[in-house]
């Protein structure tokens, strides 16, 4: 039953034509409310999307850029992509690249990736694509979010990982063999001292020529089992480094020390002139001296013997910036084809001819410097010569 | 004074005004009209018509032909079910006081939910309701005007009076080209309900001067005009009439009723009868009943009724309503309630008077009465 009704109530001064103004405003406001998290969202996903560093392009299924990220404008800042063809864009070409990856994974529907290698200012470098077919679009036109990323660090660190697998493998190799080889080579250099030792009983009892022969021939045998012995010892230090106390080294001293030790080497080189530029303040660097001496024997032989027909040998050390030691020792030798630069440090790599070396001296170079957590590097030009680098920490880094 | 309040919807009054449903439509939004209207309207070829006026202006409509004379709660209900799921956005509704009263249910029903007899009384319905667009082809209930709905609660079998400043139409159009297809019946039905709503009014506790002219505007445009309608079916008599119930509306659904209107419900409610022929029973018996409590303005009604001023107001008054008596007797319309209703229901007098005691129309009228007064005016016109 309707309550009690009053004169006031038909009158109704309190009352009128009810209007959609406050529920006009309440939506106004649940829209404004709404409209905020929408642009809070939305700068989220901006702010996700500004936080990706790989290149990011939006392609219609004729291949036309529809959208790009702020990389791009990184990238090419002198495109203007929007409707251009993607190869036109990355490949300055007039049609779809080979086995194009957008156009693979819109015929798959599935996401595609890809390697490529393009060769930019000189330099190759390594691109990963990645193609997926987007679903949004509310025309129904189908598109593609295609990714590009630099991966040539990468495929670099990926490079020098196997690079120190191998050696470590090698290592290994070698120091068995090293040992295998180190017990028959005691047998014949103790019987052939024995030899030696009993020579003076034959002396006279044969023929002179005879006994020069025997003279001769033991001590050749004695003579090659030290270089045998010299070449196994050097395995061993290349696979298993001695476990040597490092202590502070001054670069420059062991520099200076080993220089005085080849002198002569040198002055048999006439046409090789010598010219050092050791840093003066240079920051002592923890180290095994003699270590790090056969390390620069290694260098300057190798130096010389790349400047057959002479030239200049440059050692010059320099201060890292943390606190360590560098050395670079450059010859303007014959050079090291590109090829085989990567393959240098790797034990019984020589270029050498067969005799002359056997391809341990940058390899044991390798492990000793990568033993004071230091790294050496090549750098070098056929017929212009070579430079290598050694970079030795200091001792408090 | 008391402070008052005078509220009408926006009125386009004129022939063939009809036209301009569509643009108002439009203005309020409208892309789904909800379409109400009865087979008689239908008939007559107006639904039809008002619907090339909405094709015309580029609106679709779904078309509920579900109402009845004295529309019942449970259409309404079934209507607002209707337009929901349709989702339709603006109310238009072409015919009699049934089929605006029923739209006019709809439309509370469908914005705010619940049961029609949540809402009986006044102000009390909350939520805004879709836009109304009416055009009436009786001008006579005046609920394309006013802030009233009538609803039948079928359980009580009452007359609920629905009252709110929301439920006045925002736009009602008066074409008096569609009055033309009018009954003798209903020509006479709806110019005395006009009539009856304009006396209503005048004497009302609550009449203003803002409604006091409109009544005796009215009153004087329906004792010069119905004879020459009826008889002449004159296009300019029906236009005044028109006028004249647009004038009464304004002044009802700001002044309110009386006992008259009270009595008139409940027993429409009771019998099921049309609201137009209770009037020449009831209105001049209310009248006289009332007089006592309002001669001076009884007295205005006798002036304009007889276009002249007797002796003294009360004779003024007096002669007024013998002369309405006349001018009821001079239509072919029952004068007594046994002619409406079976001896058998009489015994229902006393029940009706009861509950139209209660009626909120009984409010406003200017003597207090109470259900005993009323059964003896019952009885009076028996």
């Amino acid at each position: 039953m309707a309550p009690h009704t009053t004169l006031e109530d038909l009158v109704g001064i309190e009352h009128s034509k009810l209007g959609f103004y406050q529920e006009l405003q309440r939506k106004v406001e649940e829209l404004k409310t709404s409209n905020n998290e929408l642009e809070e969202k939305r700068k989220e996903v901006q702010a996700l999307l500004d936080g990706i560093t790989d290149l990011m392009v939006v392609l219609s299924e004729d291949l036309k850029i529809q959208s790009v990220n702020h990389v791009f404008g990184e990238w090419y800042p002198e495109a203007d992509p929007i409707g251009k063809k993607c190869y036109e864009i990355f490949n300055e070409g007039d049609s779809p690249c080979e086995e194009c990856p957008v156009l693979k994974a819109l015929d798959c529907d599935e996401t595609t990736k890809d390697l490529r290698i393009y060769e930019e200012g000189g330099k190759l470098r390594h691109y990963e694509l990645i193609a997926s077919p987007l679903k949004i679009s509310t025309t129904g036109e189908r598109t593609v979010l295609l990714f590009k990323r630099d991966v040539t660090r990468e495929k670099e660190f990926q490079a020098q990982f196997y690079q120190a697998e191998k050696m470590a493998t090698v290592g290994t190799l070698a120091a068995g063999v090293a040992h295998e080889i180190n017990n028959p080579l005691t047998a014949i250099s103790g019987f052939a001292e024995g030899l030696r030792r009993r020579l003076s009983r034959i002396q006279g009892k044969v023929e002179d020529d005879l006994y020069d022969d025997f003279e001769e021939y033991t001590d050749t045998i004695l003579k090659e089992c030290l270089r045998c012995r010299d070449i196994v010892r050097s395995l061993l230090t290349f696979s298993r480094p001695v476990a040597s106390t490092l202590r502070p080294v001054d670069l420059n001293q062991c520099i200076e020390d080993t220089l005085f030790i080849l002198k002569h080497h040198f002055k048999e080189q006439h046409k090789v002139t010598v010219k050092t530029e050791l840093y003066k303040k240079l920051p002592m660097i923890q180290g095994d001296e003699s270590q790090l001496k056969q390390v620069i024997i290694n260098l300057f032989t190798n130096a010389l013997d790349a400047m057959d027909g002479g030239g200049t040998l440059l050692v010059k050390t320099y201060p890292l910036e943390d606190n360590g030691a560098g050395l670079i020792v450059k010859d303007t030798g014959c050079g090291i084809p590109q090829e085989i630069q990567n393959k240098l440090f790797e034990p019984f790599f020589t270029t050498k001819p067969a005799g002359k070396g056997v391809g341990i001296g940058l390899s044991t170079c390798y492990s000793i410097v990568k033993n004071h957590n230091g790294e050496i590097s090549v750098s070098s030009e056929e017929g212009k010569g070579s430079s290598f680098c050694v970079r030795i920490p200091g001792i408090d880094k | 004074m008391e402070t008052t309040k005078f509220a009408i919807p926006e009125i386009i009054f004129g022939r063939g005004s009809l036209k301009y449903a569509g643009q108002c439509a439009l203005r309020h939004g409208a892309k789904k009209v909800f379409l109400v209207s009865d087979s008689g309207i239908e008939e007559a070829g107006w639904v039809q018509r008002l619907m090339d006026v909405l094709a015309e202006a580029g609106i679709n409509w779904i078309y509920y032909p579900g109402v009845t004379s004295n529309p019942r709660d449970y259409e309404v209900e079934q209507g607002a079910k209707f337009y929901l799921k349709n989702d339709c956005d603006v109310i238009m509704a072409i015919g009699g006081g049934s089929s605006l009263d029923t739209a006019k249910g709809i439309a509370i029903i469908a914005s705010n939910g619940g049961k029609i007899r949540d809402y009986e009384g006044a102000n009390r319905v909350e939520r805004p309701l879709p836009p109304m667009v009416f055009i009436t082809t009786t001008a006579g209930s005046g609920s394309d005007i006013s802030q009233f709905c009538i609803i039948t609660d079928v359980e009580r079998a009452v007359k609920m009076s629905i009252i709110t400043r929301t439920l006045v139409p925002n736009i009602a159009i008066v074409d008096p080209l569609i009055l033309r297809t009018k009954t003798e019946t209903l020509i006479i039905q709806s110019a005395v309900d006009a009539l009856a709503h304009a006396i209503e009014a005048y004497v009302s506790r609550i009449a203003s001067p803002f409604t006091e002219p409109q009544s005796l505007k009215a009153i004087d445009l329906i004792m010069r005009n119905l004879q020459s309608a009826v008889q002449t079916r004159s296009l300019d008599s029906l236009e005044q009439l028109s006028i004249a119930s647009i004038a009464a509306s304004m002044a009802f659904s700001n002044a309110s009723l009386g006992a008259e209107h009270a009595l008139a419900h409940s027993l429409g409610g009771q019998f099921d009868m049309s609201h137009g022929v209770i009037h020449p029973i009831l209105l001049t018996s209310v009248m006289r009943f009332n007089l006592d409590s309002c001669v001076s303005k009884m007295a205005d009604i006798g002036r304009v009724i007889l276009n002249k001023n007797l002796g003294s107001d009360k004779e003024t008054a007096m002669e007024g309503i013998n002369k309405l008596d006349e001018f009821f007797a001079s239509f072919d319309v029952p004068l007594k309630l046994r002619q409406v209703v079976n001896k058998d229901d009489q015994k229902h007098l006393e029940p009706i008077c009861k509950m139209a005691v209660n009626d909120v129309c009984n409010l406003t009228n200017p003597r207090s009465a109470s259900w005993q007064e009323l059964l003896t005016i019952c009885e009076k016109v028996w």
